[in-house]
């Protein structure tokens, strides 16, 4: 009698545990599952927004400049008062179309010296800079397109010396200048003779 | 010593001792609510499937709920922000002037409700609100804005304020076809308090749906756990009944489970038992009778076999010496057969339970005193007496002298001298005075195998020695009277040699329930 006792109190006890865990577990799925709003993980949502950047690629010119961030941006200047940096001047409306330059209406080599010129008053305020040095001669920059599309640029300054985000500034700059899509290959050479080329590379998706 | 435990009758008067305090304990014990019981047991069965059904039911409505809740509120907030900005036109290095106005067009026109705009952009950082930079917005939702360039939204709650921060990089069109990132990304923060009302309230929904669920399984476990302990409790009920005499207990059989097969099975089971119970007693009363009616018969042609015997002894003397030895030996075979009779006729008495208690309020000294001088032991200097005087109490003087007679004739007998009786009053473990009557002696005691039969009827200590000089019935009757008085009595050695027989009768002042 007493035996037995003893044993229905150990199955009692084995029980009231098996119940216990039973009721965690009953408890413990709704707490698991989680009250109220919880933090999340960054959820992707599409790709960027387009924005109008009143961009007229036959009066303004893209020019590539350092953020803080260690990217490139992109800044839409008017060619019209870049005037100064150039031997051409372009009536607006009456747009002469340079032979060397088919893609966009501004020269390529007086794009290029833009960027050489470095960045604008309001450029800086946003807090842009360049990685490019400064540079003296100014009628040094010329440009070729080979019957491939690859355009070929003769800089004034030593491009072996450059580091990725001046190469990247000169190339994104004249990839832009020659096509829509920036999609074409650009080599630089330099007054040192060392010669570089690549791509842009800045189409949204792809990291830059 | 043995203790002879004292055989529970119930008597012809019925005083209810069958009962008393014996089984109204465990009684007691078992009525009282148990922690364990089959009652909660069922209880907590049927509250676990409740819980576990009601709980995991709601929680996943309520997680299901909330997710397209708050999925809805983050598609419309993502879709709409990416329309607004897509609306709005950027000079390209952003300057930081005017920028705030476009910034707080964006925030006023914010769905499903407003929202916080930042810009960055470079250097610049700016917003519709008062600080520049959000301290919500976390680096992985910078990062994915920034690096990867991908719309995306993060949900981060702030001082238990759940947030809504969606990141959107802006690309401007280089051609029909070609986009190019401008650098900037906006930011727009919104706090989900709606959605936390809403969230809350189904949370509140989803309890308050549980939690009747719990309260009407209450009612059917009641209503089960009634079901099974009805007829347990009957069971038990009647198998007590049962345990204390009453063997006509039957159950009332309802319905057709298993429970009602059971109370088949025991009404059956009593059935047979009272059947067989009754057949024994049949039985027993009739040996009883038999055993009763032959001393009855054996008496009267005794009596007048004792007349003849007594005139034939007084004219022994006159026979020749065989004659006389003859009749004398028949004389006293003849006198041991009327003791034997009358011995058989008392013991058919406590059989039949006809044997009454005439009691009465006397000097126990006074009494032993009396018995030792009737049987003319009172100056046989065998005989040693330790009587206290003073001693009362209520006794049956006829059955206390039968006992004291045997006690001591039979340590006479068996024992050796010298024999002392011993009186004295003591509290029993219970605490009630006893009256205590020791009778020792000196002879070689009780051998070890004999002590537990002792008190059997026709017993002989020795074997060998079939014939004595008593009835074989002595020490029975004394067992029954003393058990008569509610008393106890043991036999047992002394540890120096010498048997001690020892009788403990409650001093009780009980009359009125006697």
């Amino acid at each position: 009698m007493r035996r037995t006792g003893w044993r229905g109190a150990e199955m009692r006890r084995t029980g009231w545990r098996g119940l216990a865990t039973a009721v965690v577990a009953a408890v413990g799925v709704p707490l698991v599952g989680g009250c109220g709003i919880q933090d999340s993980d960054v959820v992707e949502a599409g790709g960027p927004a387009t924005v109008e950047a009143f961009l007229n690629r036959d009066a303004d010119m893209l020019l590539f400049f350092r953020s803080p961030d260690g990217g490139v941006s992109a800044v839409i200047r008017e060619a019209r008062p870049s005037a100064g940096f150039g031997d051409e001047y372009i009536e607006p409306g009456a747009v002469t179309r340079d032979p060397s330059g088919p893609a966009g209406p501004a020269p390529t080599e007086k794009v290029v010296l833009a960027l050489l010129a470095g960045p604008g008053e309001a450029d800086r305020a946003a807090g842009l800079t360049t990685a490019l040095p400064a540079v003296r001669a100014k009628e040094a920059v010329q440009v070729e397109v080979s019957s491939d599309g690859g355009v070929t640029a003769r800089l004034p300054l030593a491009v072996q010396g450059l580091d990725a985000t001046a190469v990247r500034q000169l190339t994104c700059t004249i990839a832009y200048n020659q096509a829509e899509d920036g999609r074409g290959v650009v080599t630089l050479r330099g007054q040192d003779g060392a010669e570089r080329s690549g791509s842009c590379g800045l189409t949204p998706g792809s990291p830059g | 010593m043995i203790a002879l435990p004292r055989p529970r009758r119930t008597r012809g008067g019925g005083s209810g001792r069958a009962d008393g305090p014996g089984p109204a304990a465990p009684s007691r014990r078992r009525s009282r609510v148990r922690a364990f019981g089959l009652r909660t047991r069922l209880l907590a069965a049927f509250l676990l499937v409740a819980a576990v059904s009601a709980g995991t039911t709601s929680a996943l409505t309520y997680r299901e709920a909330r997710n397209a809740l708050l999925k809805t509120a983050q598609d419309t907030a993502v879709s709409t922000f990416r329309d607004q900005v897509e609306r709005t036109g950027w000079r390209l290095p952003v300057e930081e002037e005017g920028i705030e106005e476009i910034l707080r067009d964006l925030a006023r026109t914010g769905k499903p409700r407003p929202w916080v705009v930042f810009a960055e952009y470079g250097s610049v950082r700016a917003s519709s609100g008062e600080n520049p930079v959000s301290s919500v917005i976390t680096p992985e939702l910078r990062r994915a804005a920034t690096a990867h360039r991908y719309g995306s939204f993060e949900r981060v709650v702030k001082d238990g304020v759940p947030y809504l921060t969606i990141g959107m990089p802006t690309v401007f069109r280089t051609g029909p076809d070609s986009t190019l990132p401008t650098g900037l990304v906006l930011y727009a923060v919104m706090r989900m308090t709606d959605e936390q009302i809403n969230v809350d309230a189904l949370l509140v929904a989803a309890r308050n749906g549980a939690l009747p669920g719990l309260a009407v399984a209450l009612v059917p476990a009641l209503l089960a756990a009634r079901s099974v302990l009805r007829p347990v409790r009957e069971l038990r009920r009647a198998a007590r009944s049962m345990g204390s005499g009453r063997l006509d207990t039957r159950i009332p059989v309802r319905g057709s489970d298993e429970l009602a097969d059971l109370a088949d099975t025991f009404n059956e089971s009593a059935g047979q038992l009272e059947r067989s119970v009754s057949e024994l007693r049949e039985a027993e009363a009739r040996a009883r009778r038999f055993a009763s009616d032959v001393s009855h018969e054996l008496r009267t042609p005794l009596a007048g076999m004792l007349a003849v015997t007594e005139v034939l002894d007084q004219d022994a003397d006159r026979l020749d010496a065989d004659t006389a030895q003859a009749v004398r030996l028949v004389s006293a075979e003849t006198g041991k057969l009327a003791v034997l009779v009358e011995d058989l006729m008392e013991i058919s008495r406590f059989d039949a339970r006809a044997a009454e208690l005439n009691s009465d309020e006397i000097d126990v000294a006074e009494a032993i005193r009396k018995t030792l001088q009737t049987r003319h032991w009172a100056d046989d200097d065998r005989i040693r007496t330790e009587l206290p005087a003073g001693v009362r109490a209520r006794l049956d003087p006829r059955r206390f002298d039968v006992v004291v007679a045997n006690l001591v004739g039979n340590a006479l007998r068996h024992g050796g001298a010298p024999v002392t009786v011993h009186l004295r009053t003591e509290a029993s473990s219970s605490g009630t005075l006893v009256l205590v009557i020791e009778v020792t002696d000196r002879g070689p005691g009780i051998p070890a195998a004999a002590l537990p039969h002792i008190f059997d009827r026709f017993y002989k200590a020795d074997a060998a020695r079939t014939r004595s000089p008593g009835s074989g019935l002595g020490l029975a009757i004394t067992l029954e009277n003393v058990t008569l008085h509610d008393g106890t009595i043991r036999a047992g050695n002394l540890p120096g040699g010498g048997a001690v027989f020892t009788v403990e009768i409650p001093l009780r002042a009980e009359e009125a329930s006697r």
